[in-house]
């Protein structure tokens, strides 16, 4: 929709034509249009604060409503948290949407703090941030440093060159001697470095792992050819192709048993139990599907909130 | 290059440099703040205080900028200290600036020469005054070019702040090239930001190595230098020229002996009781005993290392000495009335109150000051004058040492004779009591050393000062002075009138020094 506007104010002659009149009507009319989706979100937002639900929550944990709740992301991850390219001042995404519906119906407003990857949890530790949303995957390891309430299962792709030249096709000895581009602090960094030893029984080299701390760095990896692979979220993977569909493609997905969760401080079990209770309503109320389709998230699946912890 | 344009204008990344800016900002001063005390503790006396300092830039410049980032801004609130981004970004750059703005401090401080030093301290400046007017302003220009490179340093450090979430032009480009995707045109436009940025800083530096440069007076910025403290105060009164060379009358000797008479009936003007002095196991002086009255004009001969110049330091108490007294018009230098010894600034008062004032060696004038700047100088900044005064009593001593027409003039651009008779004009200038001449004359070229001496002798009849003047010009020693006392071996060995001792000398080693000398030849080590 929004495309259709660009391309009229890319062509201005065509405004000099004699159906100026009609093209001008639709302008408006998708104008007004995104102005009644954009009512749409926040009236949504408004039944959410206004279902028996929420408000016997609010009444329940009133130290959240009228706070501002830090937020901290990874914002690298299109489809789950990015600047909005048309308005850099804010962040978009799956979670950007799901943090502000678990605020509308808690009574909380939120304050996003973008921090690289590897700080995402020492951020939340040290009460720099109250929630980390950011597209990280609830492990046993990181939940002894967090709390986690999860919302989705994980599904990996393998994003790689145009037509695959190395012929990765998972995480597996198809890897062996191949460079692969990760995060710091992924889950997928293990995974790598446990190839090793069935890479050495069959007689290959173990894969090399390349450590950056964003999306973007790690897809410029295999565009430069430095890295012949980057594992990560599905969709992440599928955003990436999009961009660059010449240069890039997603060699398969993979299932990890692995899930995607909300951490927050194990100091603050009630705001734990509270979005545990709010994030069973937004799915409930089929909000969350919602949002998982507009985003293109297609490739996710809903997980009920289950809280994952480790002393 | 059209998504270059438009992220190079785009509002988003441009606010991103004013975050970039506010973290640099509080690095530099903050770091400034941090980096003067620690410059101070370094160059403190005090060992302990030093080691700390030390210990400081060890640990500050010896880890990364970005864990000193991550430990103000992630591990310090687990102490109870939360911190806002910016503020952590702010002290972790500060910390990490200080040591470095401290050496550069430092090297600067240490960097002005000490003679300067000396004179402003003999010129009976505090330490105040002295760093304020004489090293701070000849320090800051040396340090100008380290300095701009530690502000671009800050500059691009500052993108380390990136890592705790401060939203500046890094952090901004980063984030906008991974959900736009643009990463080349976002890049070479952030990088052409700072580059913009670090431009501004060179720029900068270069204007500010241009207005200070002293070499360059009054041709660009004369308006702004107007406010500078070591602007040159403009003459009120038009005072004459002297002539280049003018001949020195020297008035007619007057009778010696009614002369002598005189001075034996005036008042002490300096006495040294019992000095004694050593430099670790080696003896500078073992109580040595002298008296000069006032008006009366000493010779200080003695062979090199024999204590002379140490001896006229002692008076005006630029040195310190292990026992003994030195008094000056009744008071005891270096020590109140009650006994206590005086802090460095205490005695730079005393040095005034008892008008004691001092030429060097090496002239020692204030490099970055015109000739009438170094008289006039001083006379406001210490005495109180006011700057028409003080710029009248410098036009008048310079056209009496017949360097009116070089007022103007910075040291560099001076003979070493004409700067000697500038250093002399700013001894007398407020009017001493006592003036101590140290070998004025021997780090001159020899056709330097009449116009020197003219000028001394002219003082000597013209002002009636107390002179002591430690040299090696006996035939100047025989003209001018009244009394010549001959030092060897940290004792006087001989002490008489002039005339007597140096045509008829009664102890071994003052005959053979005039023996020496008077064949031209450099004493050989008097053993």
């Amino acid at each position: 929709m929004l495309s259709t506007i660009e391309r009229f104010s890319a062509h201005p002659s065509q405004a000099t034509s004699p159906s100026r009149g009609w093209r001008h009507w639709m302008v408006v009319s998708l104008l007004g249009v995104a102005a009644w989706m954009a009512h749409l979100g926040s009236a949504q937002a408004a039944d959410l604060a206004d279902s028996k639900v929420c408000q016997a929550l609010q009444a329940k944990y009133p130290q959240f409503k009228g706070k501002t709740l830090v937020d901290a992301i990874n914002p690298h991850t299109p489809g789950y948290e990015a600047l909005d390219p048309k308005d850099p001042n804010r962040y978009i995404g799956f979670d950007i949407d799901l943090a502000e519906a678990l605020g509308s119906c808690l009574g909380f407003s939120l304050k996003y703090t973008p921090v690289a990857f590897a700080a995402l949890l020492p951020t939340l530790q040290s009460g720099q941030a109250d929630l980390v949303i950011s597209d990280i995957y609830a492990t046993k390891e990181r939940a002894k440093a967090a709390d986690f309430i999860t919302y989705s299962k994980v599904f990996d792709g393998v994003l790689v060159a145009k037509g695959n030249p190395k012929k990765i096709n998972g995480i597996n000895l198809s890897m062996c001697g191949t460079t692969a581009a990760e995060n710091t602090g992924f889950v997928e960094v293990p995974l790598v470095q446990n190839l090793a030893e069935p890479c050495k029984a069959a007689g290959k080299p173990a894969p090399q792992l390349q450590l950056y701390d964003n999306n973007a760095s790690c897809i410029q990896a295999v565009l430069a050819g430095r890295a012949d692979t980057y594992i990560n979220d599905v969709n992440t993977v599928d955003q990436a192709v999009k961009a660059y569909p010449d240069k890039l493609s997603k060699a398969l997905a993979v299932t990890l048993p692995y899930h995607i969760g909300i951490g927050v401080s194990k100091s603050n079990p009630a705001l734990r139990d509270a979005i545990v209770a709010a994030l069973g309503e937004i799915q409930k109320s089929g909000i969350q599907p919602a949002m998982m389709k507009k985003w293109g998230l297609d490739q996710g699946a809903i997980e009920p909130p289950t809280i994952i912890t480790d002393k | 290059m059209d998504l270059f344009f438009h992220y190079l204008t785009l509002g988003y990344l441009l606010h991103g440099i004013v975050l970039t800016l506010q973290v640099t900002v509080l690095g530099l001063v903050g770091g400034l703040g941090v980096g003067i005390v620690l410059a101070a503790m370094q160059l403190s006396r005090q060992p302990l205080v030093s080691a700390m300092a030390r210990t400081y830039a060890v640990i500050f410049r010896g880890t990364p900028l970005i864990l000193q980032m991550v430990f103000v801004y992630d591990a310090l609130p687990h102490f109870g200290i939360r911190l806002s981004a910016m503020a952590s970004a702010g002290i972790a750059l500060a910390a990490n600036e200080a040591p470095f703005i401290a050496e550069i401090l430092r090297a600067g401080i240490l960097g002005v020469d000490r003679g300067q030093v000396a004179a402003g301290q003999a010129l009976g400046m505090s330490s105040f005054v002295l760093m304020r007017r004489i090293v701070a302003p000849q320090a800051i220009r040396t340090m100008i070019p380290a300095f701009g490179n530690e502000t671009v340093n800050a500059l691009k450090n500052s993108s380390l702040a990136s890592f705790i979430s401060v939203q500046e032009l890094t952090l901004r480009s980063t984030q906008l090239a991974s959900s736009t995707f643009d990463f080349f045109s976002i890049f070479f436009a952030s990088g052409l930001l700072y580059l913009i940025l670090t431009g501004s800083v060179a720029a900068l530096q270069l204007v500010s190595e241009r207005a200070l440069d002293l070499d360059r007076p009054r041709l660009i910025g004369a308006g702004w230098r107007a406010f500078l403290p070591w602007r040159r105060t403009p003459v009120s009164a038009e005072v004459p020229m002297a002539n280049v060379g003018e001949s020195t009358a020297v008035p007619a000797v007057e009778m010696p002996r009614a002369r002598a008479a005189d001075i034996a009936q005036g008042p002490i003007a300096v006495e040294i009781q019992e000095l004694t002095k050593s430099y670790g196991a080696r003896e500078v002086f073992g109580d040595l005993n002298l008296r000069v009255r006032g008006g009366e004009i000493v010779a200080l001969l003695g062979p090199s290392g024999s204590g002379k110049s140490t001896l006229l330091r002692c008076i005006n108490r630029l040195e310190t000495w292990d026992a003994g007294t030195v008094l000056i018009g009744g008071h005891r230098v270096g020590y109140s009335a009650g006994g206590v010894v005086l802090s460095p600034s205490a005695v730079a008062h005393q040095r005034i109150e008892v008008g004691v004032g001092m030429v060097f060696q090496h002239f020692n004038l204030f490099a970055h000051l015109s000739a009438r700047e170094n008289i006039a100088g001083p006379l406001r900044w210490v005495h109180g004058w006011s700057a028409e005064a003080a710029a009248n009593r410098a036009q008048e001593l310079l056209y009496r040492v017949g360097l009116a027409y070089r007022a103007d003039a910075l040291p560099r651009h001076l003979s070493g004779g004409q700067q000697q008779r500038v250093a002399i004009a700013r001894a007398i200038a407020s009017r001493p009591k006592v003036l101590l001449l140290d070998e004025p004359t021997s780090a001159l070229d020899p056709e330097m050393v009449g116009e020197v001496l003219d000028v001394i002798r002219r003082l000597a009849f013209e002002d009636k000062l107390t002179m002591i003047i430690s040299t090696h010009q006996l035939r100047f020693a025989a003209d001018v002075a009244d009394r010549v006392v001959f030092l060897a071996q940290g004792r006087v060995v001989e002490d008489g009138p002039a005339r007597t001792v140096l045509s008829t000398p009664s102890h071994p080693l003052t005959a053979r020094f005039i023996r020496v000398m008077a064949a031209g030849q450099a004493p050989a080590e008097v053993s």
